[in-house]
């Protein structure tokens, strides 16, 4: 049993060997390196330049100080120390060197032989400056502050679109060795040529970073983001900044705290170029208004229906992000007849460091007068999107409008205000349907008026007026020989029976006798009656019975009574002659009826 | 006897068009009352291509786009049934409608008293009923005449002098409208803008100057044409050039 004891202690005993081993190694790491009391020099100063090692070495070999003077040196020392078991070894070779003229100069390599190895130290660059005031003097507190203290301006892109958002940070990183007790803004910069928004900072967070490699703390004091509304290159004004720090001394108080010393410095950000690129030409759309960025567009209304005189809200509206308040939104075309006020804009955007975001609208107030259908055609917007580096066009929606019923009367409305004519419908009368009947006509331009038949038609009455006047001077003239007709029968009746009787013209008594005899024979012939018997009421009877006018009968009568009469009293030649024309006239007249 | 036999085939033929359109009419009719306004719009097509028309057939072609929401060719439609039927009282209601859907709004320009007049004048009526007018004056006119000459009696003359007389007087102003309605007809070449929005420039080119913009369904009046391009002036009196394929002339029958 007390041998498996031992076996393992054993085991144990090179384990334990080898870790004293291992952190012997550590401890013999090798540096080599170059200090410089100063990297920036009068001429009139000396600059003090140590070798450190931290092992003894051997064949030091120094660069060549090649524009320096070797004031002094090489001074070697050596110093080792043991704390608590632990050795602690040092040696150095310092020179004093004194530059010979004004310039940059490179300290070159040193070399030295270590436990057999060669190391080597970093070269370093030198500025010689002009003579100083206050040669050798040690480090102020405004240098050490000056150090210590860098206000930088950060840009998010150096070379972004004309429109697309820059942030620009400005970050004050602080080393370690001091501290800001307060700032405040000397200048505050001008973005001539942008659209610039601060994004106000409420709290000054420290973060531990490095600046040149190297630490330190930064704190972000101011941020703004910026819309370039120029192309070209474009300079940020530099940001400065009085701060007041305070920086430890190299004296010591009792207690052995190094004494700090208030020191306030102003700091300026380096000015900043940026170079703006303008929005390509290729692809650009025509209503292209300068939006850049990533939208949504939409056009919509409150109501699709509605009666007229109700109001009801068309809204234009772009989301997203990007310059959404450098841009115009477009516009809806309307149709005329709608009564359209001016638009309400409304925008919730808000701005953050990658810039602005939300949305902006217009809101139009629309109250159709008129019944119908009104269509508002789809309108489109465009915008550059910086990332893919191309334009994008969205349309909207096209969207109709019912004016379901209209007012009674259309004289009632108010004109239009803004001046522009709208059409007057009558909103009494309703959409009509379509006509049922065809009346389908044959497609041509064959006017009737200008048309041989117009010309024809128009003209061709007017022939007829001389037609009529020599149709009816014809019939004149047929009409009188009608009458000649007559005439002649009559006479010839006249003759043939009253013959006798104007032969006796003058003789009264056988005039008489020869008329009587006369008309009785004209009876005779024409009524055929073989009967002397020639009584008034007998020829009366047989006159009517053939339809003879009584006028014409009574006429008749009247010669016989006459001449019955002329036998008993006298009767002048005038009468006979009178008697004698009315004999021939009714024996005419009665002879058409006969 | 072929000729004869041929004009008797022709006739038949025609009647047979005729009943064919007749039909597709009624068809277009019930698909427009179903709602299916393209389908209606395709059986008036078919008629217009039998070369056959009518200001009621126009009429329902403008009612059918109407309802479709196309602003062009339905005033394009109201439009040529109005130049068929001038003082038609549904075309020019519906016609209402369909401007209401334009997007300009032109000023028209300030008769003077006597243009005004001497327009309600001559658009009393068409010059095809002038003509028409004037031909039944000229009869009457005649008749009166005829009638003058025949009568003995006096005051029967006097009524028939004046009728006639009346006739001829008649007979000429008529004469003298249509013809001055015709002259007028001939000289306005209406057109109808077909394209959503066109910009009308000072010369007829592409480069020159911008001078307004029309949009759909705004009736202009055709001036000149310069090969593909037309100078067109509007309601208020700007004139300017526009390519031909955006508009569309009303009287192209």
């Amino acid at each position: 049993m007390p041998n498996i004891l031992f076996k393992r202690i054993l085991f144990l005993i090179p384990l334990i060997l080898l870790g004293c081993f291992v952190f012997g190694q550590e401890q013999s790491d090798v540096t080599f390196e170059l200090k410089l009391s100063k990297e920036k020099l009068g001429i009139n100063e000396r600059l003090r330049v140590e070798f450190t090692m931290n092992k003894d070495g051997d064949n030091f070999n120094p660069p060549s100080f090649e524009g320096f003077k070797v004031v002094m040196g090489p001074s070697q020392s050596i110093s080792s120390s043991w704390i608590n078991g632990k050795r602690s070894f040092s040696k150095s070779y310092t020179y004093v060197l004194k530059p010979n003229r004004q310039g940059s100069f490179a300290l070159g390599q040193a070399t030295i032989e270590i436990e057999g190895n060669t190391y080597k130290t970093l070269s370093k660059n030198i500025v010689v400056t002009a003579a100083v005031d206050n040669p050798n003097a040690p480090k102020s507190a405004d240098d050490v502050a000056d150090e210590s203290l860098h206000l930088v301006a950060e840009v998010s892109k150096a070379s972004p679109y004309l429109n697309e958002a820059v942030t620009v940070v400005y970050k004050l990183y602080i080393s370690p060795s001091i501290s800001v007790t307060n700032f405040r803004p000397v200048d505050s910069p001008k973005y001539n040529n942008f659209w610039s928004q601060d994004i106000p900072v409420t709290k000054y967070n420290t973060n531990n970073g490095t600046y040149e490699g190297k630490p330190y703390r930064s704190v972000v004091l101011k941020r703004v983001v910026l819309y370039p509304q120029k192309t070209g290159k474009l300079d940020i004004e530099p940001l400065s900044l009085e701060i007041y720090v305070d920086v430890p001394t190299n004296r010591r108080d009792f207690f052995g705290g190094k004494i700090y010393t208030q020191a306030s410095k102003t700091v300026s950000a380096g000015r900043r170029t940026l170079t703006v690129k303008s929005l390509p030409e290729s692809g650009k759309p025509a209503n292209f208004g300068g939006a850049v960025g990533e939208f949504n567009f939409s056009v919509s209304t409150s109501k699709t229906a509605l009666n007229a005189s109700e109001s009801l809200q068309a809204i234009v509206e772009v989301t997203g992000k990007g310059n959404l308040k450098l841009f115009q939104l477009p516009e809806p075309d309307l149709p005329s007849a709608l009564e359209v006020y001016e638009p309400e804009f409304g925008e919730s955007v808000r701005t953050t460091v990658s810039g602005m975001q939300g949305k902006v609208s217009n809101n139009y107030t629309v109250v159709p007068s008129f019944r119908g259908k009104y269509p508002i055609p789809s309108i489109s917007f465009s915008f550059f999107n910086p990332k893919t580096a191309r334009y994008t066009t969205i349309n909207s929606d096209e969207i109709t409008i019912n004016v379901m019923e209209g007012p009674a009367d259309a004289a009632a409305i108010n004109p239009a205000t803004g001046g522009v004519a709208k059409i007057a419908v009558p909103t009494s009368e309703q959409f009509h349907f379509i006509k049922v009947t065809p009346n389908l006509t044959n497609i041509g331009a064959n006017y009737f008026f200008g048309s041989n038949r117009f010309y024809a038609l128009l003209f061709c009455p007017f022939l007829l007026i001389p037609l009529v006047i020599v149709y009816r001077k014809k019939l004149k003239k047929n009409a009188e020989s009608i009458e000649g007709n007559r005439l002649k029968k009559a006479n010839r009746l006249a003759r043939k029976y009253l013959s006798t009787a104007k032969k006796e013209l003058g003789d009264e008594d056988n005039f008489y006798v020869a008329l009587e005899k006369g008309l009785h024979n004209y009876l005779k012939a024409k009524l055929k009656i073989e009967t002397s018997d020639f009584s008034k009421e007998k020829i009366t009877g047989l006159l009517n019975e053939k339809n003879v006018e009584i006028e014409h009968t009574e006429s008749f009568i009247a010669l016989l009574k006459n001449c019955e009469m002329a036998r008993y009293s006298p009767f002048t030649d005038v009468q006979m002659q009178q008697d004698y024309h009315k004999a021939s006239e009714v024996i005419s007249l009665m002879d058409k009826q006969l | 006897m072929n000729r004869k036999l041929l004009t008797i085939l022709f006739l038949i033929f025609s009647f047979g068009v005729v009943a064919q359109n007749n039909t597709l009419f009624e068809h277009a009719t019930e698909a427009y009352n179903k709602g299916e306004y393209q389908k209606a719009i395709g059986f008036y097509e078919k008629i217009l291509e039998n070369k056959q028309h009518s200001p009621e057939l126009y009429f329902n072609l403008g009612n059918s786009y109407y309802k479709l929401g196309e602003i062009g060719p339905s005033i394009y439609y109201y439009e040529k049934a109005l130049l068929l039927k001038p003082n038609d009282i549904e075309i020019k209601n519906n016609l209402g409608y369909a401007n209401n859907m334009r997007l300009d709004a032109i000023d028209e320009m300030p008769e003077t008293a006597f243009t005004s007049f001497y327009k309600t004048v001559t658009n009393y009526l068409s010059f095809e009923q002038w003509a028409y007018l004037s031909v039944g004056m000229v009869f009457l006119f005649v008749l009166g005449y005829v009638v003058y000459y025949f009568l003995y009696n006096a005051t029967q003359k006097r009524i028939a002098f004046i009728i006639s007389a009346s006739g001829l007087v008649i007979a000429a102003i008529s004469v003298v409208m249509a013809y001055f309605q015709y002259k007028d007809f001939k000289h306005d070449k209406p057109a109808i803008i077909f394209s959503r929005e066109i910009a009308i420039t000072s010369e007829p080119n592409e480069r020159s100057e911008k001078l307004f913009t029309l949009h759909e369904g705004t009736k202009v009046n055709v001036l000149e044409k310069l090969g593909d391009w037309q100078k067109i002036k509007i309601a208020d009196g700007q004139t300017g050039w526009l390519p031909s394929e955006n508009l569309k002339l009303l009287k192209n029958f």
